[in-house]
C-alpha cells in the first residue's frame, strides 16, 4: 500500500464531496491567509522602517540640551563641535542643529518658514539628495555669508522651477527678513506627499548655523547636535565620548544635563512594538486557524461515521488497521494542504493589496511559504488522528452490518 | 485445511450474553465443496465470520493450512484476510464509488502487488466470472447478478486458498442463482475450497458435503448423493 496510491484515494473521496471539502477548507484557507498577510504585512513593515531610518543613518546620535535643566553656560558651542570632530576620532560628522519659524518669500511668494542652522555636515548626515547647486561649505559657515538650501516643492513654489540656484530669497523674523542666494535644490523630503504639500505648510530652509545667529541677531544657543561614527559600530562608543567631553569642557559632570540617543536604538524599539504587535495578530489569526482544524476533525468524524461499510468492507478483503489510520490521515493531510496552499495564495494576495494601502511592500519570504504549508499538514495531522484512529480501530464485523 | 476444535462464541451485550456457537469442531480438507444449512439464527454467519478471520472466537482452536491462528493479532489476522481468504456477501459489498475494475484491484493493493500487475489481474479474475466488459462502470450501474460476479471476482483476485460465501445467491432470483453457482462450482473444480452459506436445498446441491446446525452446534454432516453438476 504505496501513498500515491492512498494519494489518489484521499482526492477520489475529497472531489466525490466537492461543497463539504471546500467548506472544510475554508477554515484552514482563513487562517492561513491571515497569518500570512498579518506576518508579511509585519515583516514588510519593519522592513520599510528600518530603510526609512537607514537614510537618516542608523549610525546617527542626537545629543539634546536638557533645556529644563540647563543653565546658560551649558549650551553647547560652535567651538565645542570643531573639538568633538577634532578630538574624537570615531566622530565622522558633526553639526548643530538650530531652527526657528520665520517667513521666507521670493518676488512671486511669501511663505512661512522654517529656517534651520546647520554646518555642511548636515547633508552627510541627513543624507540630502541635491537636485542642484551644492550644499554651503565650511568657508560660508565660517564667514557667516547669507547663503541657503532649500527643497524642490519650495523652489517651485517660490520661482516655478526647480532649478533656482543663484536666485534670492528674503528669510528671517516676521520683523525683518534678511537677503539669501539660493546655493543648492535637495530632493523633496516627503516625496510621499509630493505637490499634495500643502501651500499653507511651511517651507524648509537650510542656512548656515552662524548666518542663522544674524537673522535671529542673538548668541545662538545649540541645544541640539548630530554626530555620526565612523561606522555603525563605534556608534555607541561616539556617543558616550561626545557627552564625556561636553562634561569636562562645561565643567558640569555632576549635573547630567546632556541626553546622547542612539537613533538605532530607537529603531530596535520600534521594530520590537511592531514584531510584538504583528506576533499579537498573527496569534489571533492562529486561532481561526486552530477553528479551521477543528472543522477538519469534525468533517473526518462525520466521513468515519458514513464510512464505516466501506471500512468495513476495506477490512474484510485484508485492509490492516495501518491501512485505514493511513488513509484517513491522508485524506485529512490533503484537506487541510489544499486549504494552506488556497490560504498561501489568498494572503499574499491580501498582504499586497492592503500594503499597497498602507504604503508597505509586505515581505513574503521562501519561509513564510514553507512554514505555512508544513503548518497546515501539521494541523491536518493533529486534528486527522483522532478521527482516523476512530476508523482504523473500527470492528469488522461491527462495521459490515452497519446501515 | 481447516481444523476447528471447539469453537465457542458469545455475543455480550450489555447485561445479556448470547452463545452464538456452543462448541462447534470441524474438519474440511482442500478442494471441499461445503454448504452449511440450518433455520435463521442458529449460528451459520458467526461461524463463517470465525473461519474469515473476520470474528475473535470466545474460545476454542483453530487451525488453517496446518497452522494455528487461535491467538493472532489483528494485522496477523487482516494478513490472512487479505491473502488466504476470499468473502462473497449476500449484499455485493462492493465500494459504491469505485469501478468495477477498482473494486477488483483494490484487495490487491492491500497486498502490496504493484499496479501494472494488479489490472492484469484484476482483468484475469473478471474474466473467470464471465465479466469482461462494463469494468469501468461503477456498481448501481449494473444488475445484482453482475456484482455478485464482481464479488467473485474480487474474492478470488489474490488467489485465495478458501472462498467463504454467506447467501451469494440470497438477493438473485432463480437463474442467476443458478449462473452464480455454475461459477462457484467452476472454482471449487479448479481446486479452490469453498464454503457456502445457503437457506436453499437446490442451491447446497451443487455442493459436495452439507453440514445442518441449529442453536451453534452442528446437527449433521453428510456427503451430497444427488449432486448437481453442471
Ligand atoms: N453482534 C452481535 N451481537 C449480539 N448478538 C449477535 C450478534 N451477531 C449475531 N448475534 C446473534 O447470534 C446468533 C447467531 O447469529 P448469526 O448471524 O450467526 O445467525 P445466522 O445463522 O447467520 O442467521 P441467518 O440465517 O438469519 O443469517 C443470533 O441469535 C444473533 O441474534
Ligand atoms: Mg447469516
Amino acid at each position: 500500500m504505496n501513498l500515491l496510491e492512498n494519494i489518489k484515494m484521499a482526492i477520489d473521496s475529497i472531489l466525490s464531496n466537492k461543497m463539504r471539502s471546500f467548506l472544510t477548507m475554508l477554515g484552514i484557507i482563513i487562517g492561513i491567509s491571515s497569518v500570512i498577510s498579518v506576518v508579511s504585512l509585519g515583516v514588510g513593515g519593519q522592513d520599510t522602517i528600518t530603510g526609512e531610518f537607514e537614510k537618516i543613518g542608523v549610525s546617527t546620535i542626537r545629543i539634546t540640551v536638557k533645556t529644563t535643566e540647563a543653565e546658560t553656560s551649558d549650551y553647547i558651542t560652535y567651538k565645542d563641535i570643531q573639538q568633538l570632530k577634532e578630538k574624537i576620532s570615531y566622530i565622522k560628522y558633526a553639526t548643530p542643529v538650530t531652527y526657528q519659524t520665520g517667513i521666507a518669500s521670493s518676488e512671486k511668494k511669501s511663505r512661512t518658514a522654517m529656517v534651520y542652522g546647520t554646518n555642511e555636515d548636515m547633508q552627510y548626515i541627513d543624507n540630502t539628495e541635491l537636485l542642484y547647486g551644492r550644499f554651503f561649505n565650511n568657508i560660508e559657515f565660517e564667514e557667516r555669508r547669507a547663503v541657503a538650501v532649500i527643497d524642490e516643492t519650495a523652489a517651485k513654489s517660490f520661482f516655478g522651477t526647480s532649478d533656482a540656484v543663484g536666485k534670492t530669497i528674503n528669510v528671517g523674523p516676521n520683523t525683518g527678513t534678511k537677503k539669501a542666494t539660493i546655493i543648492g535644490v535637495a530632493k523633496s523630503q516627503f516625496e510621499m506627499f509630493g505637490d499634495m504639500m500643502d501651500e499653507e505648510m511651511p517651507v524648509i530652509v537650510y542656512v548656515p548655523a552662524t548666518y542663522l545667529d544674524i537673522l535671529y541677531s542673538k548668541e545662538s544657543k545649540i541645544s541640539e547636535l548630530y554626530i555620526m561614527a565612523d561606522s555603525k559600530d563605534n556608534t555607541e562608543a561616539a556617543g558616550i565620548l561626545a557627552k564625556n567631553m561636553l562634561m569636562n569642557r562645561h565643567g558640569n559632570r555632576e549635573r547630567d544635563v546632556y541626553k546622547a540617543e542612539n537613533l538605532m536604538k530607537q529603531l530596535e524599539q520600534i521594530n520590537t512594538v511592531v514584531g510584538i504587535f504583528t506576533a499579537f495578530i498573527a496569534a489571533v489569526a492562529a486561532i481561526s486557524l486552530l477553528v479551521g482544524g477543528v472543522g477538519v476533525m469534525n468533517i473526518m468524524l462525520v466521513s468515519v461515521t458514513e464510512r464505516t461499510r466501506e471500512i468495513g468492507i476495506r477490512k474484510a478483503i485484508g485492509a490492516k488497521t495501518s491501512n485505514i489510520m493511513f488513509q484517513f490521515l491522508t485524506e485529512s493531510v490533503i484537506i487541510s494542504c489544499i486549504g494552506g496552499i488556497i490560504g498561501l495564495i489568498f494572503g499574499i494576495s491580501g498582504a499586497y493589496l492592503l500594503g499597497q494601502l498602507a504604503g508597505i511592500t509586505p515581505s513574503i519570504t521562501p519561509q513564510i511559504v514553507i512554514v505555512s504549508i508544513a503548518f497546515s499538514s501539521a494541523v491536518g495531522i493533529f486534528f486527522g488522528i483522532y478521527p482516523a484512529r476512530k476508523a482504523a480501530k473500527l470492528d469488522p464485523i461491527e462495521a459490515l452490518r452497519y446501515e | 485445511m481447516i481444523k476447528i476444535e471447539n469453537i465457542v462464541k458469545v455475543y455480550t451485550t450489555g447485561e445479556i450474553s448470547l452463545t452464538a456457537l456452543k462448541g462447534v469442531s470441524l474438519n474440511i480438507g482442500a478442494g471441499e465443496f461445503v454448504s452449511i444449512m440450518g433455520p435463521s439464527g442458529c449460528g451459520k454467519s458467526t461461524l463463517m465470520n470465525v473461519l474469515g478471520c473476520l470474528d475473535k472466537m470466545t474460545s476454542g482452536k483453530y487451525i488453517l493450512n496446518g497452522k494455528d491462528i487461535s491467538d493472532l493479532t489483528d494485522n496477523e489476522l487482516a494478513e490472512i484476510r487479505c491473502r488466504e481468504i476470499g468473502f462473497v456477501f449476500q449484499s455485493f459489498n462492493l465500494l459504491p464509488r469505485m469501478t468495477i475494475l477498482e473494486n477488483v484491484e483494490l484487495p490487491m493493493i492491500y497486498a502490496g502487488i504493484p499496479k501494472k500487475e494488479r489490472r492484469e489481474k484484476a482483468l484475469a479474475a473478471l474474466e473467470r466470472v464471465d465479466l469482461s466488459n462494463r469494468i469501468k462502470h461503477r456498481p448501481n450501474e449494473i444488475s445484482g447478478g453482475q456484482k455478485q460476479r464482481v464479488a467473485i471476482a474480487r474474492a478470488i483476485v489474490n488467489n485465495p486458498s478458501i472462498i467463504l460465501a454467506d447467501e451469494p445467491t440470497g438477493n438473485l432470483d432463480t437463474k442467476v442463482t443458478k449462473e452464480i453457482m455454475k461459477i462457484i462450482q467452476k472454482l471449487n473444480d479448479d481446486g479452490t475450497t469453498v464454503l457456502l452459506v445457503t437457506h436453499e436445498a437446490d442451491v447446497a446441491k451443487y455442493s459436495k458435503r452439507i453440514i445442518h446446525m441449529l442453536d451453534g452446534e452442528i446437527i449433521d454432516d453428510n456427503k451430497v448423493i444427488d449432486r448437481v453438476v453442471f
